[in-house]
């Protein structure tokens, strides 16, 4: 039996039909080792988004298999896939994807709300998650308020608020500058290598494939490596 | 700019047509009601018109004293004129003339300086007054043909076939004599206008008026011919009356406006064509006056829909302003990249202004055809299709230039919001916190003077519409409205510090959201708004239909009233009740002179008596209380005598000439009625005298009996009087007393009763010139003493009466003691007058034991009758039946009201509409502007339901408190404004006072409807935008 967390085997995504028709993913097929961080490289339109998409359950394939911590996602019915995506699969979006009427204390305690986790422990946890990505003066501050850096990283903080067992992130320093940018990676890194959490990070960064455990290729909706 | 409309408006196009339908609304609303306000209105006033009464719309023409030599042409003349005065409608006129009295040599008597004089009258359309009896209808020709009245002819002595021969003239410059010839003999009928005849109608007058020729004058008459062989006979007429009877059938309201003027002046005009010819002229006609109230009702209705359609056109205002503050929003981004393009303000306007001007124009096309066919469907429905308003859809140009002016209005407004600049969210909150803040402030001052201005106005103020009353409703609803949306902060912030103790998200992320995110103040205050205007709409249409019944109970008094032509004859009780059924109370209604009191301006005191035994009897607010304590401990009785019984009276004086007496003899039905039979003078010469047809039905009591002694002056000063009456069963409690007590004419009354005989004791003084002072009464009851009134809070104040202080009336021209036992607001059928209300049997003892045997009683109150009692009463042709259904149905469905409750409902419907439509532009944009928000809860792993139900626990914190808000401004304004905007028929303040009524069930019902209206819209929208979340959103890329 496989020891990798997650396992991307045969998948094919495609949009419309007939000679509109758009092959988004064309059979691929990966595994990723726990508590690895890989950088998924690939130009607009290659079908990263895609990619991240089936494998957090947000998407469904034509065809192939995706496990997740031994779970098919594929096989998951709607509730099965907000289980999967509360429990074991997180996001962290290029656009922060902040709840701009909550605090940074709040949005990192959403998955904690979620999880029903008792007020206690989730002010505990939200407390040492803004500590963590260095934020512990700004947890009542709104998104609003925060600059872009800031907002990356209570989304990070969000992202791991529920201890998930893989990490997504969707180009995360896409709208931050160099340095900050830099930073969140650095981050990132951190929280992989402390939290035992895998990451699949799609990006175009060349430093955050420096970062990464392993890099990935995805070009024309194939892997090219 | 083309192409970027067109590419715009099939890109957003659901927006546009939310947009158009706003518009669409406001200017159908405006249409519909401009065509309430002027075609309907109008065409209320030439129902009104036409459904008028004869009565109420006919133009009687008298002149007096006419030569005989002018007779025929004053008649014409003034026949002319009339119709002339009412072009352009065609009149029918009646002519009834008398003529100046005649000898009738036959029945006078110079040697005992008696007069018998007699008349002729000419009457048209005799046959439709008086029934024929004997003989046929007179003709014309020679000589003379007249028939009599048949009682007439009975005491002249004349059958059919008779000739009489009737003297010359009294008076200057006599006529010589006639003969005529008896053709037939005629029963006058009720109610047809034998008021007029100079004696009323009755045949005969032993002491006509205006006997001055002799010591004793009977008048007979009339002898009624021809009225062409009348004034043809050379006859000075005495009396010419011509009535016209104009046909409205199908009137103009222009015409109308005309023939009131035209009728005004009419008795003026008649002055100058008649001249010299008659000694006095005149025109008198409720005509004007019905028309002038059409008028002033018709202004007063129209004051209030134009009320009620400006809260739905601010409404309408504020929809389009939440439309286009959402179109804005959503178009931001676009803005933005245009501005970003160089693209000038000038450029933005032009192409705002060309798409307002498409949809302007789109919704002119619209409303036009629409609000004709809402008008007249609503014509079609009750109350306006029973008013008779039913009309077909129809375009006028007022209605064209309203629906213009406000489809461009707010075409405008549409403009004003698509330039405003996109300023920074916080800084534009603030900004707009303040303006809002000035705008509410202003608001409620404005609606604060209108209130004030509502309850100064004075109780009889004019009927026309002024601006206060029109403007103030909407005002207070919206000033109400935007302050209570400052509640709505604070009490969101309440409900966030309580959700977030919650472990899970739903609740939370719910408050949280509906607390932190910028509410759309438009959105708020449209929802609000429209539930206060629905709410209101609903209780201000159920307030006054409640004043209605209000007004037409206490207008009416009781459930039917029979008005009495005539004094109540014996046995009258028993005919009315058969044709009644319920309970039925016999009623005195007279108007009362009191103390030295000379009067005000107002009417005159008036005084009700009804028998307050009758529970159910009156009607009206508080009608149950109003007769407490008035009622009389113990009940009259007295023997019963036998149907044709005739009691014989038989008597002695000890004055050494004859002492006579006129006995009357008061009986009592089983209602309390109670009617006295006059014997004739009959001497006290100890010979019986029998008192023949006193007691015509069974049933009848005798509870009272009077004795007016009269004698000559020749004679001894003094008399014992010894009367006995025979009476089956007499023997009952007797009291007797001297109707003058005051005056020691007649002393030392006594009463005894034995086995079938009343014996009347008294000994009298002929020292007062005045028969009055020497009346023995006696009564099987006794002297009630002060009569115990409730009266009117306005008698009072007149009077400075206070709870058990004594007033002296004067009742017809007897004096009574009375006592005040309450102050009422109001009596039963004399809303705001100055009134007293009392038990008739009180009244009547009153009256009884001061000599007064003459019935007080001028009515007939029933209460709960049977269904088609007032078609049974009229049948009897007593007098005049009212019932409070009809008066409450002619309040209520009068064509001149019957706007009102029309406009209600579309106000209501309107407002339903523009809620849910409120609603869902509110929710449905943020289905846009909060999809990815939405996508990512679901990406953190929020299933779908807990989406919904986080949306809509969200859209309920902020709707809910909303509508319950609304609620409570539409019950504050209610109880504020709604009993200050009705007014009565004649645009004076309704009596009683208009109260506030809130329909509970109604109420419940529409918020039921709204808030399960609005949970369904935000239920399917929520659902979608859950849904979407996936499906089109629910992608990590941004």
């Amino acid at each position: 039996m496989s020891s990798a967390l997650l396992s991307v085997a045969g998948i094919h995504r495609t949009f419309g039909s007939g000679p509109a028709a758009v092959h988004a993913l064309h059979d691929i097929s990966f595994e990723v080792e726990p508590g690895t961080m890989v950088a998924l490289v690939g130009r607009s339109g290659s079908g990263k988004t895609t990619l991240l998409n089936v494998i957090g359950g947000l998407d469904r394939p034509d065809r192939g298999t995706v496990t997740v911590d031994g779970i098919d996602v594929t096989a998951l019915d709607e509730d099965g896939l907000s289980a999967l995506r509360r429990e074991r699969v997180s996001y962290v979006f290029q656009t922060f994807g902040l709840i701009p009427v909550l605090s940074a204390a709040e949005n990192v305690g959403v998955p904690l709300r979620l999880a029903r986790t008792p007020q206690a422990d989730r002010e505990r946890r939200v407390e040492l998650l803004l500590e963590l990505v260095g934020l512990a003066g700004h947890a009542q501050q709104r998104p609003g308020e925060l600059s872009g850096g800031q907002q990356q990283r209570v989304a990070i903080a969000r992202a791991i608020a529920a201890s998930p067992r893989l990490l997504i992130a969707d180009e995360p320093t896409g709208q931050l500058d160099a340095e900050t940018g830099l930073s969140v990676m650095a981050l990132l890194r951190g929280i992989v290598e402390s939290e035992g959490v895998t990451a699949l990070v799609s990006t175009h960064d060349p430093v955050m494939m420096a970062l990464a455990d392993r890099v990935i290729h995805l070009a024309d909706g194939q892997l090219t490596t | 700019m083309t192409a970027l409309l067109l590419r715009r408006a099939r890109a957003q196009w659901p927006l546009l047509l939310s947009l158009l339908a706003v518009l669409t609304l406001g200017a159908t609303l405006l249409g519909a009601s401009a065509l309430l306000v002027t075609r309907t209105s109008e065409r209320a006033v030439e129902v009104a018109a036409a459904r008028a009464e004869p009565d109420d719309v006919e133009v009687t023409a008298y002149t007096v004293t006419i030569a005989a030599a002018d007779a025929r042409s004053v008649a014409a003349d003034t026949k002319s004129l009339l119709t002339s005065a009412l072009q352009p409608f065609t009149a029918t006129t009646t002519t009834r003339a008398s003529s100046r009295m005649r000898i009738l040599p036959a029945h006078t008597d110079d040697a005992r300086s008696l007069l018998s004089e007699a008349y002729l009258s000419g009457v048209q359309g005799l046959q439709d007054r008086a029934s024929l009896v004997g003989g046929r209808w007179p003709r014309a020709g020679a000589p003379l043909e007249a028939a009599l009245f048949d009682n007439t002819a009975r005491l002249l002595g004349l059958r059919v076939g008779s000739r009489v021969h009737l003297g010359p003239e009294l008076g200057r410059d006599p006529a010589p004599a006639l003969d005529l010839t008896v053709v037939g003999l005629v029963h006058p009928l009720p109610d047809a206008g034998w008021d007029r005849d100079p004696l009323n109608g009755t045949g005969y007058d032993p002491d006509p008026k205006d006997a001055v020729y002799a010591d004793d004058v009977n008048a007979y008459g009339p002898f009624l011919v021809d009225l062409e062989g009348l004034l043809a006979s050379g006859s000075a007429l005495d009396r010419l009356e011509v009535t016209a009877h104009p046909d409205l059938s199908a009137p103009d309201g222009r015409d109308l406006d005309r023939l009131t003027a035209s009728v005004l002046g009419a008795d003026r005009r008649l002055g100058g064509t008649l001249g010299d010819r008659v000694q006095i002229e005149r025109v008198s006609s409720p005509l004007p006056q019905t028309l002038l109230g059409d008028r002033s009702q018709q202004e007063l209705t129209a004051g209030s829909v134009l009320a009620l359609a400006l809260i739905g056109i601010v409404l309408t205002a504020i929809a389009l302003a939440l439309a286009g503050r959402l179109t804005t929003g959503v178009r931001a981004e676009e803005s933005d990249l245009f501005s970003a393009l160089g693209t000038s303000r000038g450029q933005f306007a032009a192409v705002a202004t060309a798409e307002a001007a498409i949809l302007a124009a789109l919704a002119v096309a619209l409303a036009i055809p629409g609000s004709s066919a809402l008008h007249s469907l609503l014509t079609h429905l009750p109350p306006l299709s029973g008013a008779g308003l039913a009309a077909r859809p129809a375009v006028t140009l007022t209605q064209v230039v309203a629906i213009g002016c406000g489809a461009l209005a707010l075409a405008a407004l549409h403009v004003g919001l698509a330039m405003r600049p996109t300023a920074n969210g916080a800084r534009r909150g603030r900004r707009e916190l303040l303006a809002r803040s000035g705008v509410d402030l202003l608001l409620f001052g404005l609606a604060a003077v209108g209130w004030w201005q509502l309850r100064a106005q004075p109780a009889g103020a004019g009927s026309r519409a002024d601006a206060v009353r029109v403007l103030a409703p909407a005002l207070l609803l919206a000033a109400g409205t935007a302050l209570s949306l400052r509640l709505m902060p604070p009490l969101l912030r309440q409900a966030e510090r309580l959700a977030g103790r919650s472990r899970g998200l739903v609740l939370p992320l719910a408050a949280f959201q509906a607390a932190r995110r910028p509410q759309a103040f438009a959105a708020g205050l449209l929802i609000g708004l429209a539930c206060a205007a629905a709410t209101f709409g609903t209780a201000f249409g159920s307030t006054w239909t409640a004043a209605q019944h209000d007004q037409a109970d206490l207008s009416v008094g009781t459930d039917l009233a029979l008005t009495l032509d005539a004094p109540p004859l014996a046995g009258q009780s028993a005919a009315v009740g058969a044709a009644t059924g319920g309970v039925l109370s016999p009623v005195a209604s007279h108007n009362i002179a009191v103390g030295q009191w000379l009067g005000g301006s107002g009417p005159s005191p008036k005084l009700v008596a009804v028998d307050t035994r009758q529970a159910g009897l009156l009607r009206g607010r508080d009608s149950s209380s109003v007769a407490d304590g008035l009622t009389p401990a113990v009940q009259v009785t007295g023997p019963f005598l036998a149907a044709g019984a005739t009691p014989t009276i038989t008597g002695t004086a000890t004055r050494d000439t004859p002492v006579i007496v006129t006995p009357r003899l008061l009986l009592q039905d089983d209602k309390g009625l109670r009617t006295a039979c006059n014997g004739p003078p009959m001497a006290l010469d100890g010979r019986p005298h029998p008192l023949p047809g006193c007691v015509p039905v069974a049933g009848l009591r005798l509870v009272a009996v009077a004795l007016p002694v009269t004698a000559g002056w020749e004679g001894q000063p003094n008399s014992a009087i010894d009367v006995w009456i025979s009476v089956p069963g007499a023997a009952a409690a007797w009291t007797a007393r001297s109707a003058a007590p005051e005056s020691r004419q007649l002393t030392d009354p006594a009463v005894t009763a034995a086995g079938d005989r009343l014996n009347l004791r008294a000994n009298v003084q002929f020292a007062d010139p005045s028969d009055m002072s020497r009346v023995l009464v006696a009564t099987t009851f006794a002297d009630p003493g002060p009569v115990p009134l409730a009266i009117s809070e306005r008698f009072a104040a007149d009077v400075s009466a206070r709870v058990g202080g004594k007033l002296s009336l004067t009742f017809g021209t007897t004096p009574i003691e009375a006592v005040v036992t309450a102050i009422v607001p109001t009596v039963p059928s004399a809303p705001g007058e100055p009134a007293a209300l009392a038990d008739v049997d009180t009244l009547s003892r009153a009256l009884v034991v001061r000599g007064d045997f003459d019935s007080p009683v001028s009515a007939w109150w029933a209460g709960n009758p049977r269904a088609g009692a007032a078609a049974s009463v009229g049948d009897l042709h007593l007098g005049t039946v009212i019932t409070r259904t009809d008066e409450t149905a002619r309040l209520t469905g009068s064509p001149l009201r019957a706007s009102l409750p029309a406009v209600l409902r579309v106000l209501v419907a309107a407002a339903v509409l523009l809620l849910f439509g409120g609603v869902i532009l509110h929710v449905a944009c943020d289905v846009q502007l909060r999809a990815l928000e939405v996508a990512r809860l679901r990406g953190l792993g929020m299933s779908r339901r807990d989406i919904r139900a986080a949306l809509l626990g969200e859209h309920s914190a902020v709707l809910l408190p909303l509508i319950v808000t609304g609620a409570l401004v539409g019950a504050l304004a209610t109880w504020a404004v709604a009993p200050l905007l009705i007014r009565s028929d004649t645009g004076a303040a309704p009596v009683p006072p208009a109260a506030a009524h809130w329909p509970w069930a109604a109420e419940a019902a529409l918020l039921a409807l709204l808030i399960a209206g609005s949970w369904l819209a935000v239920a399917a929208v929520v659902t979608i935008q859950a849904r979407r979340a996936d499906a089109a959103h629910l992608r990590v890329a941004s």
